[in-house]
């Protein structure tokens, strides 16, 4: 009988509406709390069947089942209570407050630990929080949330955010700076294949001592990532989640307008430039309102952005029985850019996760995820275009006439060395890739001991990736020094295919107030990494269809453009971990990692770490009202990080080809250095607390860390001839303080409500570097200095005291006479005081890297109604505003409308910018403080408004309950700095693509 | 049993893991994939000991479009022009140097990249010879990679003075090296070259068959000569040249206007050139220049879609009327590309202005006016009707010569004029055999100035040669011209800063 209905019971939900069981009895009943107040949301568990429900704002449930069967009515954070249904169809339950506080099980590497029994610092966000959050990119969610992890924003469809976690430890630029990421147990760079939905929580390993188990990839920290798993026992449950919005620009830089550029060319006294705005009066006539300006005046972000659409439908179903658990789901998320031109994201996720008690002494469990991505970037020249084109000319042209398949218009036809028009970019070219990853997870486990208490698992983790990219050139013509002659096709395929086997063995057991937990295992690591690529020219560019390369007419095999590259590296790891506590007051944690690697000459590292705890509330003398529980805990451990690029160990040697008397030939060419690399190794100190105030309303954890990463790897400039090799040259601090501190109540009268708030602080230090006193990075024009005692790749450069403003000041200042200066020229600040200019007197002007982080949010929920929001915002750090400064490569183009307004054009107009004509020369056009600009903002980082309604309320019994939400994502952000975003991952700003806000329509249903 | 089969299977199963796990430690001694890792190399191939030296001919070929222009802009031969943008390329012609402009830099480091490229590459050629590579072949090689090394090493340090001499094939090596004076450099190149010119061919440089266009015997005589010559040493450039005079190797292009065209590939007339070709295909593979720079703006091309220029490089109005009062024809119009907003700064001076003083040239590309210079080079520019079809870059395919006969005759006669004997030919027949293929009348009794001037009507806009005379003859008063004021703390650049940085032995201040 119970099976029957249960096979009902499925089709019947996928149907939408149940219909009442017939046979059994309808309970009734309601929840509270000890205070008498409604519980919303307690789980109500079957447990003959796995049917269930859940309570609504008023505390009630309704339940068919049948006199005998047990139920179990679970809710965090209150003991769990077994009933036996009778004949009593009307039910009352008061639940009682969880005497055990931080129950909760976290995630941590090849294991879980109770929240409890941590000695180190681990944060977890759960799905609610990341789903809120609508992006394609799960990590996103997170930012403001993590003490201590920054997320710098990516506005690109497609694009995974920067994840910094404590800092930087390995030098920027390789793209080694990134945490680990753990998904079930298989390790990827990034996640930005995931949906938000996919996901049940994010564990976030910050110190050394969580992280250490992970050995040889944890140095920068490390994200675990628990996707969505059904609960033996536990009903079906169906839900839909989904929403749609559109993306809008924010903080949209405003640019001179043709006025404001004619001004600037006619005060610059450069004929050349003033002969350009005639031209251009000539060839498009001249303003009404003005009649010296030319009558266009192009806004051209305005022209290159649009708002775009975003949307994602999810579906999910879990449960299990008694021997079986499983989640299936599927989802769908598009994503439009904000560029105006083919640039978008599509993913397609379906993944299922089923575990199977085989027998009471093994388990078995897969699971798959199969992500199907289409993405079309975007050609972010566009923004750098926009910024520099000159307002003075339109998008199109009329008198253009030999132009196509467009009549753009041309800057040179005006004068201009370049043509400008930005549509280039945005017009003429498409570049697709085809994204499909593979993850599979199988495992089996074996219960050796009784009570589960000595098991062993062995699991096979693998991922695929595929990236199949097609690069288009298309050919156009709007000036003979403005063409592309040949349409260019570009197809690269890229392969990844990641192999890691763990086996795990653990043993856990109590001996009176003795609890011991111990593993021991080792991982077998292989990365396969393929690449092939073609490219050719001139292929039939107006069918879709003829996009490939048999259709091209020629190969364009010039060296690069036609390749085959490949890598595989091997890893070995043998690890193990003992957590022991007495009485659940004294803690001692530690982990020991030993890692082989193939990518470097020492094959061997060794990690180490050690944690101890102290639960002071525990102790019989403690007795302080108010306080719950109250830890203290310490911990230090080494990680390495065998990220850094793989070290030739040797010179090389290439291809090259050159013509002699006009015929090919190809030579060769050897590398005059190599890179010979180590073991980065980060050692780290973390102590920290954590406590629970007034019944655990209020809790608080903090704390203090220092991490220094030794032989970092360095990438030092090669004396005379430019270019970087890869030196362990270095040892770099990072060191902060994190605190994070929520309340959360319920008010007798339904109302419930959150606020919390969290900051980290971040002091980047180069603490030495092997005797040198500094290694340059950056570019020669735009330097980045990492000195010791000073950031890592702090901006280096003078320092401006104001402009000129008339003669009197030239004359007395003898560095103004020594350099011809003029009133409206910048004065520098004479650091050394030697009355004269010069490369002695750069100081750092400042760092990437915030100082200080912060988050905030807010809850509140009032019967069907709940309302949330979020705060984020940095300070402390600089961004070069290359934009700006790309000035001294080319100086006659547009220029933002604060340097326009601001510039210098007499005696007390402006003591910030130079005068027109001053901004083209080379002294004001040195890397000063000018153009490093403050990037501090805060920002409203999501609102969310919801109406949740109870289905069987409203709509009878087994209607879905329903979800209706509005969100605003990003809709404020407020900062000093001229750009679309103060979110720069390198702090070097040149065409950053913005980070648009968002605004959602969002609907949930829940069978 | 049940208990008893789990405990079995289990354990055996560890068992077998802990087996089989360090047995796959040796895939840690796996190399890098994709790589030539030079041990890997099978030296014993000797026909491949070429290879490397093509390398270094593919990187002295592939010089920055930059770099050319900064070495030559400071004469009074040609202007920066340009104007509105670059402005410090501009200043530096108006002999206001800015340490921290790009261009400074690039140059350095890609001088300094090609001749460590060099010395990687006699490395590898050392290697071939000990693997049983012909001796006399691989002396040879490396004989042709120094003298390119001479060259570059040469450029640098007639633009900043004091130079570091690489000595090793390791950058790292420069970090503790002393600093050179530039007679030092001059005489480390004279001596370089001495050792190279024995062991290279002496036929042309066109002649050649494994290496067309490479360097020969009389490529290296001439970077000597010019070395002696920056060390007023006359009489070694004297023999230096009258061996190559000697050799009969070259000859004057007969036609000058299309020396500088397509004719001018690998001519008889060339010591040494950079070599470019789109090897007779409309696309597909091509090694280019980037004449754009030295260009005209927005000109009306005779074949319709050749691209134009940039207008960087502006022969000066001090040049055309020099040629202009000397009657010069074939090489003004050779040097120079006239735009009406151009020839109007001079017509009126010039009632009887020869034909080709217009803005469409022989071959019908009409150069408009345009705002940033007056004139564009000739000498850089390949006519539109000479571009492969298929091609629209300006100047695509077109080679850069380096050294030619024109200037060792020249170099010859400065040097007999100034005491120097002579074992090929007097300085009144160099000088005329120069002035003859220019359509210039014989002149006997030459005199310094003759030479000086010859070499202003000759070698302008070439290579800086005519700067680099100015300031060898102290004749400063030359380049005080347009409002320009010339000191002699002037001749060098200053240190690009951010080598300063790197190598505080630059450090002067």
């Amino acid at each position: 009988m119970k099976l029957f209905t249960r096979l009902l019971l499925i089709p019947l939900c996928l149907l939408g509406w149940g219909a009442a069981q017939a046979q059994a009895t309808a309970y009734t009943g309601v929840v509270t709390g000890e205070g008498g107040e409604p519980l919303i949301g307690v789980n109500i568990l079957n447990k003959m069947d796995a049917s269930g429900t859940i309570t609504d704002f008023d505390g009630r449930f309704e339940l068919q089942a049948d006199a005998g069967d047990t139920i179990v009515i679970s809710y965090t954070g209150y003991e769990p209570l077994t009933y036996v249904l009778g004949a009593t169809t009307q039910l009352e339950f008061e639940l009682a407050e969880s005497a055990e506080l931080l129950e909760e099980v976290v995630v941590v590497g090849y294991g879980s630990q109770k929240s409890k029994d941590l000695t180190s610092s681990i944060a977890t966000i759960r799905s609610e929080d990341i789903e809120k959050t609508p992006s394609g990119q799960p990590m996103q969610a997170l930012q403001g949330k993590v003490a201590g992890m920054q997320i710098v924003s990516a506005g690109a469809p497609g694009d995974a955010p920067n994840v910094r976690i404590r800092g930087v430890g390995s030098y920027p630029g390789s793209e080694n700076e990134a945490p680990l990421f753990v998904v079930d147990g298989m390790f990827f760079d990034n996640i930005d294949f995931l949906n938000n939905n996919d996901i049940k929580s994010i564990s976030v390993l910050k110190d050394a001592s969580a992280a250490a188990i992970y050995g040889v990839r944890a140095a920068n920290g490390v994200v675990l990532i628990e996707t969505k798993s059904g609960n033996f026992d536990a009903p079906a449950q169906i839900t839909y989640d989904g929403y749609y919005g559109i993306q809008r620009a924010q903080n949209v830089v405003k640019m001179a307008n043709a006025e404001q550029f004619t001004t600037m060319a006619l005060e610059s006294e450069s004929e050349a430039d003033i002969s350009f705005i005639e031209n251009a009066m000539q060839r498009y006539g001249r303003s009404r309102i003005n009649p010296n300006v030319p009558a266009v005046n192009t806004d051209w972000y305005d022209v290159i952005i649009r708002d775009a659409p975003i949307m994602n439908h999810s579906i999910n179903v879990s449960g299990g029985g008694n021997k079986a658990a499983y989640a299936v789901g599927a989802s769908y998320f598009m994503q439009e850019g904000i560029l105006d031109m083919k640039n978008q994201f599509e993913r397609f996720n379906f993944r299922t996760k089923i575990d199977f008690k085989a027998t009471d002494w093994f388990t078995i469990g897969g699971n798959a995820i199969i992500s199907n991505g289409n993405r079309f970037l975007p050609d972010n020249s566009a923004w750098f275009r926009a910024y520099y084109a000159v307002p003075i000319m339109p998008v199109f042209d009329e008198k253009n006439t030999g132009a196509e398949p467009l009549m753009l218009s041309n800057a040179q036809d005006l004068g201009y060395r370049g043509g400008q028009n930005p549509l280039v970019s945005t017009e003429f070219n498409r570049d697709e890739q085809k994204i499909r990853k593979l993850l599979g997870n199988f495992y089996v486990q074996f219960n050796i001991l009784p009570e589960n208490k000595l098991t062993f698992k062995s699991s096979y983790n693998s991922s695929y990736t595929n990236i199949n990219a097609r690069n288009l050139d298309f050919p156009y013509f709007i000036g003979n020094n403005f063409q592309q002659e040949n349409s260019v096709i570009h197809r690269i395929n890229d392969d990844f295919f990641n192999q890691i086997w763990d086996n795990i063995l653990t043993y856990e057991d109590s001996y009176g107030k003795h609890n011991l937990t111990a593993m021991a295992g080792t991982s077998y690591r292989d990365e396969a990494f393929n690449q092939l690529e073609v490219r050719a020219l001139n292929f039939p560019t107006d069918q879709e269809a003829a996009w490939y390369i048999d259709q091209a007419e020629t190969l364009d095999t010039d060296r690069g453009n036609v390749g085959d590259n490949a890598s595989r590296f091997y890893g070995i790891s043998y690890f193990g971990r003992v957590a022991y506590n007495y009485d659940n007051r004294y803690l001692i944690y530690g982990t020991y990692r030993a890692d082989g690697s193939s990518k470097y000459q020492e094959k061997w590292g060794y990690f180490p770490t050690v944690g101890v705890g102290w639960v002071l509330s525990q102790e019989n003398f403690f007795n302080v009202s108010g306080i719950d529980y109250l830890k203290f805990r310490a911990s230090w451990g080494e990680l390495g990080n065998d990220r850094i690029q793989a070290s030739d160990g040797a010179t090389t040697t290439s291809v090259v080809t050159t013509s002699l008397g006009d015929i090919q030939y190809s030579g060769t060419e050897t590398s005059n250095t190599f890179s010979a690399l180590r073991w980065e190794v980060v050692e780290e100190t973390n102590v920290g607390m954590t406590a629970e105030f007034f019944r655990s309303r209020l809790s608080l954890e903090a704390d203090y860390y220092s991490r220094d990463t030794r032989n970092a790897a360095i990438n030092v400039l090669i004396p005379a001839v430019g270019g970087t090799v890869l030196r362990n040259v270095g040892v770099i601090r990072n060191s902060g303080f994190e605190m994070a501190l929520n309340w959360n109540n319920r008010t007798s009268f339904g109302l419930s409500y959150s606020v919390g708030g969290n900051f980290a602080t971040l002091n980047n230090e180069v603490i030495d570097l092997f005797g040198q006193s500094y290694i340059d990075g950056g570019t020669a024009e735009f330097r980045q200095r990492s000195i010791v005692g000073e950031p890592l790749l702090a901006f280096y450069g003078w320092e401006v005291a104001g402009v000129y403003q008339n003669q009197a000041e030239i004359d007395a200042d003898p560095i103004a006479v020594a350099n011809n200066l003029e009133p409206g020229d910048l004065r520098y600040v004479d650091q050394n005081g030697d009355g004269v200019s010069d490369a002695d007197d750069r100081v750092v002007l400042g760092s990437y890297l915030p100082t200080l982080t912060w988050g905030a949010n807010l809850g509140i929920s009032f019967k069907g109604f709940d309302l949330s929001a979020n705060f984020y915002g940095q300070s402390g750090n600089k961004i070069l505003n290359r934009r700006r400064g790309e000035v001294i490569f080319t100086n006659d183009t547009n220029m933002d409308a604060e340097l326009a307004t601001e510039r210098w054009h007499g005696e007390g107009t402006s003591n910030t910018f130079p005068s027109s004509k001053g901004r083209r020369k080379g002294w004001n056009q040195r890397l000063s403080d000018q153009w490093v600009d403050d990037g501090a903002f805060w920002r409203i980082q999501n609102v969310q408004l919801a109406y949740n309604i109870q289905g069987d309320k409203v709509f009878g019994a087994g209607a879905p309950d329903l979800r209706v939400s509005l969100t605003a994502d990003r809709p404020l952000s407020v900062f000093d700095y001229t750009g679309f975003t103060a979110e720069i991952p390198d702090g070097v700003d040149r065409q950053t693509y913005p980070i648009p806000a968002v605004y959602t329509v969002g609907l949930n249903v829940r069978f | 049993m049940k208990i008893l089969n789990k405990y079995r299977f289990s354990i055996g199963l560890i068992a077998l893991l802990l087996l089989v796990l360090p047995s796959c430690e040796e895939v840690l001694n796996e190399p890098a994939l994709n790589r030539t890792f030079n041990v890997e190399i099978d030296y014993t191939i000797s026909e491949n000991m070429v290879r490397p030296l093509i390398g270094v001919y593919a990187d002295f070929y592939s010089r920055g479009w930059e770099t050319i222009p900064l070495i030559a802009v400071r004469g009074d031969d040609v202007n920066a022009g340009g104007l509105g943008d670059q402005q410090p390329f501009a200043d530096t012609d108006q002999f206001i140097y800015d340490q921290a402009y790009w261009m400074y830099n690039s140059l350095w480091q890609l001088n300094f990249n090609d001749i460590y490229t060099g010395k990687t590459a006699i490395q590898q050629i050392e290697l071939y010879r000990e693997a049983g590579a012909p001796d006399a072949l691989a002396d040879q090689y490396i004989a042709e990679v120094n003298t390119l090394n001479a060259f570059l090493l040469f450029h640098l340090t007639r633009v900043w003075g004091d130079m570091l001499i690489p000595r090793t094939a390791d950058p790292t090596d420069l970090l503790v090296a002393e600093l050179s004076t530039k007679d030092e450099v001059m005489q480390y190149i004279s001596e370089l070259m001495d050792e190279s010119i024995p062991n290279l061919p002496t036929i042309h440089p066109a002649d050649r068959t494994d290496v067309p266009g490479g360097v020969n015997r009389y490529t290296a005589l001439a970077v000597k000569a010019m070395a002696e010559q920056e060390l007023r040493n006359y009489q070694a450039v004297a023999n230096a040249t009258s061996e190559i005079i000697n050799s009969g190797v070259y000859q004057l292009e007969p036609d000058f206007y299309e020396l500088f065209k397509l004719k001018g590939k690998l001519n008889r007339e060339n010591l040494l050139e950079l070599q470019y070709s789109d090897y007779g295909q409309g696309s597909g593979d091509a090694n280019f220049h980037l004449y754009a720079f030295y260009g005209p703006q927005g000109w009306d091309p005779a074949v319709e879609g050749i691209g134009g220029g940039w207008g960087f490089f502006e022969p000066s109005l001090k040049f055309i009327r020099f040629m202009l009062d000397r009657g010069e024809s074939v090489r003004l119009e050779t040097s120079v590309l006239f735009t009406d907003r151009g020839i109007a700064e001079f017509q009126d001076e010039y009632p009887n202005l020869p034909d080709f003083v217009s803005n469409t040239t022989r071959d019908g590309d009409v150069i408009n006016d345009y705002a940033r210079a007056l004139f564009a080079s000739g000498k850089h520019y390949l006519p539109s009707n000479q571009i492969t079809p298929g091609r629209t870059g300006y100047g695509n395919n077109k080679n850069y010569t380096c050294i030619r006969y024109a200037e060792i005759l020249l170099m010859h006669a400065e040097a007999v004029l100034r005491g120097a004997s002579s074992s090929a030919i007097s300085a009144d027949d160099a000088i005329n055999l120069v002035r003859a293929r220019a359509g210039m009348p014989e002149i006997t009794g030459a005199t310094l100035q003759d030479v000086v001037d010859e070499k202003f009507a000759e070698l302008a806009t070439e290579w800086g040669v005519r700067y680099y005379d100015l300031i060898r003859w102290e004749m400063y008063d030359e380049l005080n011209y347009d409002g320009r004021t010339f000191t002699p703390d002037k001749i060098y650049l200053p240190y690009p800063q951010n080598q300063v940085d790197q190598l505080p032995v630059l450090d002067k201040g």
